[in-house]
């Protein structure tokens, strides 16, 4: 520091204290990430740099100013809107309203009986079909899907993974039939498998055959598809479960080493498919941060593929798209999440993204609806056309502050990447169940914050709206939707030759004793008129069905509330019930169908327990006679439904049964959290739930009323 | 009792109930848990009651979904006393055995319960044993408990079954010098678990250095302990799993060690809760007299040693 400036700085330093009456050093704030925010950034801030280049150019190694010379002065980034739902004509419907909108690229959801590999047929996914995304059972769906919708202009991307195999071979059938060469197929399928066993949950088989059908995807689509992102390396769904950004980051690169390493295993050199490779990340409400984490995903991706020996260019750059933060968005207030999604927009389009997805105001209600898609989607319009923000290539380069946080942020992924590395990679790491802890620990951290009020939420733990709007919801008659994909199935299976059908399978599941590359087997049974449920099924004979184990962390949130007064009321409830009962109050927390959305109750098992109730953690994807067995075995006083993915109508009713069935006098009550529109909540109350708890509980008043009910409910006796 | 004869006619809502009352800390629930336990032993039932320890994560749960599995699919009945050592010392517990026996608790012809160890010694939890006369009672052909084993636990839990195993990792050989040569009085059967995949060698390695270390400390008249390899996760081994316990069982049976086994956990449970009654009336009468700390403030004060306030207590404590 030269003398000038630091006489300069001491000025400045000494004004700021008087102003704030606080010690600089008082004044520097810790992010989730554990990096420490100062008041002010100057010009010695940009010193010892390791990983960002101060004089780089966009488009120039190692690309943190963005993967082009001319960014969005060119060429916005892509308007891509996620959606899916009900069948695929209504969803079909859907897209192309949009597209005439002004959306550019289609994104679409599967529903979860799809993501999973079973049919609407199948008893297991009786409350799931069509409910969360569309449903796809046959390439005749994929069909209806794109119709009038010319797959050699429109590039689309999927998010696929469990059920990649049969999905894909569908689009590239859908394709054929419409006339197009799956050559001149565009856009980009997820395939990353990684990320399903840490967070997102709709894995089919385990790890390692799961890897090497990634493997096999990146290799087909590298000969057959050059137009095609053969996989889009996920860190978003990891913050949406909680991870802070430098688990993002360092998690998503981590991730991407090993894909890089499973197709190399297949003989392809990584200039054949590495152009090919694309992310995806999510963009929270931390304005700076995320800026900095796009443009540190870059610096560190350049780095890793030349370490990798990669050669051309295309092969160093990452490209991504991003999706503004689902889980940063309220069901209280939710007009509010207007303004935050533009912020994230914001962010995401300084940071130089790609393309975006920007999510809709009821997102913690429901799926959207036309017109809250609409909004969500003139968002983007808004900020292309009227803001000027596509006139200048990274804006935010150069500040002090940006530049410094972007070297920081790389700096700690780089730690934890080495961390992994050295452990033998991710997939190793991800069997041992490390990353899915570590990122859970993250969330339970989260909501310990917004639970204490040292993190504001603006009307959830303050501000709040003393008269909340209500709003209209997407309703979806999933037994409607069934039937249909039931008819629709039947009628396939009628007309289809069973016996080359037979033969198809039969054939996949030899190939998948061997090294043989599964997408061409797949893609002839698909052409047959094979399922999606079949084709699964067909591979599961040989690699079994994936159960994961899960572990718990314990401890996060009960430290954060040592000395609370409410936390303690709570525990002492409990030590009062003990002394009472002979025992402390015992819940099952359960998730039922196939949502996967575990982080609520995960954190509510892990916050229940630190309070001192004894919670029994069920396993994802129980029926619910299965939970009615559970709960009477272990003879729980109640049951904490967790449930995300609008099953909640179907699944809760069926609880009820199947706990009469066992015992006609059962007096195990049962609570229903996650996302439940109001419109819902007479339903369940006539089916005898005792209370529901929506986005944005607080934990400590949730678990009160727990205990409350469950001592009425003996009291009773 | 009508709980009695519900259990006997093996009501699932019943059986769990009755767990309940026998895990109670509540007096008046200790009670009628005691009568129940009395009408329910009256009838023994036949099951063979099998113990599974060994140190966290070695893969317990694991083995116990893979080889219930294989037993009810030979249309076994099988109860699971489950001890869960997860529990925090002022906190509550997250139980998560459910999601490492998922086939097998959706099974019809399984019981499954899981209970919170609480720091108990051993991580036998106040009631194993008697939950597992209810499960007895309600027909279950094969009662597994699954401990952590750490420390002196084994020893206790080996106590409540007929048959006790070992469940090890391999590379564990290299601990076998530290373990006490006592290991080989209570475990019957030595399970080297995770013997699939890279594992083998290592785990193939670990069953022989337990092979010879356990000829090694062979008593005469004893029979060879067996080392039986296994990987849960691709369910292979199990048929020797069982086919052992089924010799060992009928062995024990006809040399008469099976009963001689259960007179002896008979005895050492009267003693136990003779033990127990005598140090809870004890606790209370000190508590009641609150000599202690009479005694202690005149040691304090130098007006007597402290040997003789232990005496002068004792004696005034077990004077009636
Ligand atoms: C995070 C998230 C994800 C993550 C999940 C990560 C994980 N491991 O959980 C990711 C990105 C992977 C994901 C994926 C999908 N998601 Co999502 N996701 C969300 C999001 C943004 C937040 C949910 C969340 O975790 N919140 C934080 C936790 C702490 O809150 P919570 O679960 O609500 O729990 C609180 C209360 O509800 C209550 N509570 C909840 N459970 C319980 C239980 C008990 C016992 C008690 C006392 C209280 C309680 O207390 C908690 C604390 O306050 C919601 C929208 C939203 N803002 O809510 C969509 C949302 C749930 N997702 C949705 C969809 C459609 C999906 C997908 C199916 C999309 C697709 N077609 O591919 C996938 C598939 C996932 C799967 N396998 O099921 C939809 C569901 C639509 C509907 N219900 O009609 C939503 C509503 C978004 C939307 N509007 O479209 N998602
Ligand atoms: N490779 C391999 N891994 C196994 C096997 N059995 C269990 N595991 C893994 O070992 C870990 C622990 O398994 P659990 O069954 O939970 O072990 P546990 O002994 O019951 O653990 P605690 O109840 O916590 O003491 C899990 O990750 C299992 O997947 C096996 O046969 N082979
Ligand atoms: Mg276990």
């Amino acid at each position: 520091m030269t003398n000038k400036s630091n006489n300069g700085f001491n000025t400045w330093q000494k004004s700021f204290e008087k102003e704030t009456k606080k010690n600089f050093s008082d004044a520097i704030s810790e992010t989730d990430e554990g990096i420490n925010i100062k008041p002010v950034y100057t010009k010695e801030d940009l010193e010892n740099f390791s990983f960002v280049k101060k004089q780089s150019l966009p488009g120039q190694w190692p690309y943190t100013r963005g993967p082009k010379a001319s960014m969005y002065t060119n060429r916005p980034w892509t308007i891509r809107q996620y959606a899916g739902f009900s069948t695929a004509e209504e969803s079909n419907e859907f897209y192309k309203k949009n597209l005439e909108s002004g959306q550019k690229g289609l994104s679409v959801a599967f529903d979860l009986p799809t993501h999973r590999g079973y049919d609407s047929d199948d008893d297991l996914v009786m409350g799931d079909v069509g409910k969360a995304g569309v449903a796809i059972d046959t390439v005749e769906d994929m069909k209806i899907l794109f119709n009038n919708i010319p797959l050699d202009q429109m590039s689309v991307s999927m998010t696929m993974n469990g059920a990649v195999l049969p999905v894909l071979a569908s689009f590239i059938v859908a394709g054929e039939e419409q006339g197009v060469d799956r050559s001149l197929l565009s856009g980009t399928i997820q395939n990353d498998i990684l990320k399903e066993f840490m967070v997102r949950n709709t894995y089919i088989y385990p790890p390692e055959p799961s890897m090497k059908i990634v493997a096999d995807i990146i290799e087909f689509t590298s000969k057959e598809m050059p137009k095609f992102n053969s996989i889009s390396i996920s860190g978003y769904h990891m913050q949406e479960a909680g991870a802070d950004n430098v688990l993002e980051l360092a998690y998503t690169l981590a991730d991407g080493m090993e894909y890089v390493r499973a197709a190399m295993s297949k003989g392809l050199d990584v200039d054949d498919f590495a152009p090919r490779l694309s992310f995806f990340f999510a963009i929270g409400t931390d304005f700076f941060m995320e800026i900095a984490k796009l443009r540190a995903a870059r610096t560190l991706w350049a780095k890793i593929m030349k370490d990798f020996g990669a050669k051309n260019e295309r092969s160093l750059i990452l490209r991504t798209h991003c999706q503004t933060s689902g889980v940063s968005l309220t069901e209280k207030d939710p007009y509010n999440n207007i303004i935050r999604t533009s912020y994230e927009a914001l962010s995401a389009i300084l940071g130089g993204t790609q393309s975006l997805h920007t999510n809709s105001f009821d997102e913690a209600i429901a799926l959207p609806t036309d017109e809250s898609a609409r909004i969500a989607r003139n968002t983007q319009l808004i900020l292309q056309n009227e803001t000027g923000v596509t006139k200048t290539v990274d804006p935010l380069a150069g500040s002090y502050f940006v530049e410094n946080l972007t070297e920081e942020l790389s700096k700690k992924a780089w730690d934890i990447i080495t961390e992994i590395e050295e452990l033998g990679g991710m997939t190793k790491a991800v069997k041992a169940g490390i990353p899915k802890l570590k990122i859970e620990e993250s969330a339970t951290k989260k909501q310990a914050k917004v639970d204490s009020g040292s993190r504001v939420v603006v009307g959830v733990n303050k501000y709040k709206n003393p008269k909340e709007p209500s709003v209209d919801v997407r309703v979806i008659d999933n037994n409607r939707v069934r039937d249909d994909q039931i008819k629709k199935i039947q009628a396939i299976k009628e007309s289809r030759d069973t016996t080359a059908v037979k033969k198809a399978l039969a054939n996949l599941t030899n190939a998948a004793k061997d090294e043989t590359n599964l997408l061409v087997p797949c893609i002839e049974a698909i052409k047959l008129r094979a399922t999606v449920g079949e084709v699964s099924k067909a591979l599961e004979q040989v690699y079994g069905r994936h159960f994961a184990k899960s572990l718990s962390v314990s401890g996060v949130y009960g430290k954060h509330f040592e000395g609370d007064k409410e936390f303690m009321k709570v525990e002492s409830k409990i030590k009062e019930f003990e002394n009472v009962n002979g025992r402390r109050p015992r819940v099952l927390v359960v998730k039922m169908g196939q949502d996967g959305h575990d982080r609520g109750a995960k954190i509510v098992a892990t916050s229940f327990a630190d309070m001192g109730f004894d919670v029994d953690m069920g396993p994802l994807f129980q029926s619910p006679k299965d939970v009615a067995k559970d709960a009477i075995e272990n003879d729980v006083h109640a049951i904490g439904v967790s449930t995300l993915a609008a099953g909640h109508k179907t699944l809760v009713p069926e609880l009820m049964k199947g706990l009469k069935e066992i015992d006609p006098k059962s007096k195990i009550i049962v609570f229903v959290g996650g996302i439940i529109p109001e419109q819902d909540y007479e339903f369940l109350y006539e089916n005898n739930v005792s209370a529901i708890f929506g986005p944005g509980s607080n934990i400590i008043e949730s678990a009160e009323k727990v205990i409350d009910l469950i001592s009425d409910n003996l009291s009773k006796e | 009792m009508e709980l009695v004869d519900k259990i006997f006619k093996g009501e699932r809502a019943a059986i769990a109930k009755a767990i309940t009352l026998v895990e109670s800390s509540k007096d008046t629930d200790q009670q009628i848990s005691r009568q129940l336990i009395s009408e329910l032993i009256k009838k023994p039932g036949k099951s063979i009651r099998v113990g599974f320890s060994g140190p966290p994560g070695v893969g317990k749960s694991t083995f116990i979904e893979s080889f219930g599995s294989y037993l009810v699919s030979q249309n076994y009945k099988l109860g699971i006393l489950a001890i869960d050592p997860s529990s925090q010392i002022t906190g509550g517990s997250i139980l998560g055995d459910k999601t490492r026996m998922v086939e097998i608790s959706k099974n019809p012809n399984t019981f499954i319960r899981s209970t919170p160890s609480r720091g108990t010694l051993g991580g036998i939890s106040m009631g194993t044993r008697e939950a597992s006369i209810i499960l007895d009672a309600a027909g279950y052909d094969f009662i597994f408990i699954e401990t952590v084993g750490v420390g002196q636990s084994e020893i206790v839990a080996s106590n409540l079954v007929d048959i006790f195993t070992l469940i090890v990792g391999p590379g564990s050989g290299d601990e076998l010098q530290g373990i006490k040569k006592g290991i080989t009085e209570y475990a019957d059967i030595f399970i080297v678990n995770k013997n699939d995949g890279e594992l083998k060698m290592e785990a193939s390695k670990t069953a022989a250095d337990y092979k010879s270390a356990l000829s090694y400390y062979k008593k005469l008249d004893e029979l060879e302990k067996q080392v039986l390899l296994v990987s849960a996760i691709e369910q292979t081994g199990m048929e020797d799993v069982i086919k052992t316990i089924n010799q060992i069982i009928d062995q024990n049976k006809l040399k008469g060690i099976f009963d001689e086994r259960r007179a002896d956990q008979l005895e050492y449970w009267i003693e136990e809760e003779v033990k127990n009654i005598i140090a809870s009336d004890i606790t209370n009468r000190l508590t009641s007299k609150g000599n202690i700390s009479k005694y202690s403030e005149k040691v304090m004060k130098n007006e007597m040693s402290m040997y003789e306030a232990v005496e002068t207590i004792t004696k005034d404590t077990l004077k009636q």
